[in-house]
């Protein structure tokens, strides 16, 4: 448990760090559809993945080793995911199959 | 003629499909007058509902039709891939026992499926769940009413080769296209360098399922500003789906459907989507979100045809449904009236296309 909540404490403190460095990138989920199908950034930056649909989401994002999930995302919450390596990730919606979009770190 | 639709690329218009030779095409013409005509209503039709023009001209944008029909890169539609296509999905050679096709199940009479509450193999036995439409389905990735296949050339062969279901084989599929004359010939003219696959045979079939589209229906015509299209209760009922009823938070677009997955309370002990995917709870008994095109025609209803009619559906989601942890959070008491239900319903019929009546093919020999 201890090992679990170090753990996110890292993240978090990665996830503000890396957003300090390389900034922060809004993307708008909206009418089932991510309100970019593209998106390239930059090393170490966050996008911030928000739910302004009434319906809920489920991001997850993939490639290069990394998974991650939002979990539940209700309308209005926001999930914001660091990309701290190079390469093309995939993201979807776990809910909502056909919203995709890719982002490209350089 | 092919040229003319190769060259516009990943789609194609319809008025494409209107030249394409084989018979089925007037099934997606009827819906083709729908795209040229600005969508208006009049304030008429706005009075009955107890609003604005302008708020229910917003409420109706999102229902109106696209104008072309997508296809893959890998896999542009082409009327030859269609016209081949269209003979294997109706060719019963391709299955087991020689008796069944795509079509046994994805009958054109039905709504392209089988009017019963779950399928029947080619052996004969019961399957779990209710045939699906394949109407519309050149939007309607993922396949399955669990989502597994991502594509329609990945959907287009999963039955064919599963033992419960046609119980086909690879190499029966193969012996098939490469021995039959017209097959034969036809498969190496569009894939020439390895013609005889079962890969070819998905896309061929994927290729035809994606003419497969609903026409124009009552709903297009109301939409499009014809006032007298539709009923006054199928007026009522479009405000009660998109308000009250809450239906439309997953029956949503021009087809009337998310291509989400959701859990909607039914009993049984499917999981569904879970089995694809189980990192959320909330896909536990999830199922994929059915198109309600020409819904009068294809009842029985849900994944596992439980609920025999429109009535019933809409007595389902107003207060039938089992509560429990994975029920989506768009499913919640209606409290709808008896008028209330009867217009759910009368909407639900106005989505009903008069199509065109499909030629079964003469298949090769």
């Amino acid at each position: 448990m201890i090992h679990k909540i170090t753990a996110a404490v890292a993240v978090a403190a990665l996830l503000a760090g890396a957003a300090w460095a390389a900034g922060m990138t809004n993307i708008s989920q909206k009418g089932l559809a991510f309100s970019s199908p593209a998106l390239t950034i930059e090393k170490g930056s966050v996008v911030s993945f928000n739910n302004d649909d009434s319906t809920s989401h489920n991001i997850i994002v993939s490639g290069n080793g990394v998974n991650l999930n939002s979990g539940l995302q209700a309308p209005g919450v926001t999930f914001k995911a660091p990309f701290l390596k190079p390469g093309v990730y995939q993201v979807m919606c776990g809910i909502h199959p056909k919203m995709k979009m890719t982002v490209t770190v350089n | 003629m092919t040229k003319n639709i190769d060259r516009k690329g990943p789609s194609f218009h319809r008025h494409s499909l209107r030249k394409l030779a084989w018979g089925g095409a007037a099934l997606v013409a009827t819906g083709i007058c729908a795209m040229a005509v600005a969508q208006t209503l009049p304030e008429s039709a706005a009075s009955i509902l107890g609003m604005d023009a302008a708020s229910l001209a917003r409420m109706t944008a999102s229902y109106q039709r696209t104008a072309s029909i997508p296809s893959p890169q890998d896999n542009p539609t082409t009327e030859a891939k269609v016209n081949l296509g269209k003979k294997l999905f109706f060719d019963p050679r391709l299955s087991g026992s020689g008796a069944i096709s795509c079509a046994s199940c994805h009958n054109p009479s039905f709504g392209w499926q089988d009017a019963l509450p779950t399928a029947v193999g080619d052996h004969g036995g019961v399957l779990g769940r209710h045939t699906p439409t394949i109407l519309n389905t050149a939007w309607a990735e993922p396949l399955f009413w669990d989502g597994r296949a991502d594509t329609l050339e990945q959907q287009a062969t999963g039955p064919m080769l599963a033992n419960a279901e046609m119980a086909g084989s690879k190499d029966k599929v193969v012996a098939t296209i490469s021995t039959v004359p017209e097959y034969r010939d036809g498969m190496a003219k569009l894939f020439p360098k390895d013609p005889y696959t079962i890969e070819n045979v998905a896309k061929l079939l994927a290729a035809y399922e994606r003419t497969i589209v609903s026409g124009e229906a009552p709903f297009d015509r109301w939409i499009k500003g014809d006032v007298n299209a539709i009923s006054d209760g199928a007026k009522r009922g479009f405000m009660l789906f998109n308000t009250k009823g809450n239906c439309a938070s997953c029956h949503s677009s021009w087809r009337f459907t998310d291509d989400g997955f959701h859990d909607i309370g039914l009993p049984g002990s499917d999981i569904g989507r879970a089995k694809i995917m189980s990192t959320l709870p909330i896909f536990d008994h999830a199922f994929k979100t059915p198109t309600l095109r020409n819904i009068a025609e294809r009842a029985p209803y849900m994944h596992d045809g439980s609920v025999k009619t429109l009535e019933a559906v809409v007595d389902h989601y107003d207060h039938g449904f089992i509560q429990r942890a994975s029920l989506s959070d768009q499913v919640k008491p209606l409290h709808l009236t008896a008028q209330d239900r009867a217009d759910l319903v009368e909407f639900m019929k106005a989505l009903t296309s008069k199509d065109s009546a499909v030629s079964v093919p003469v298949l090769p020999r």
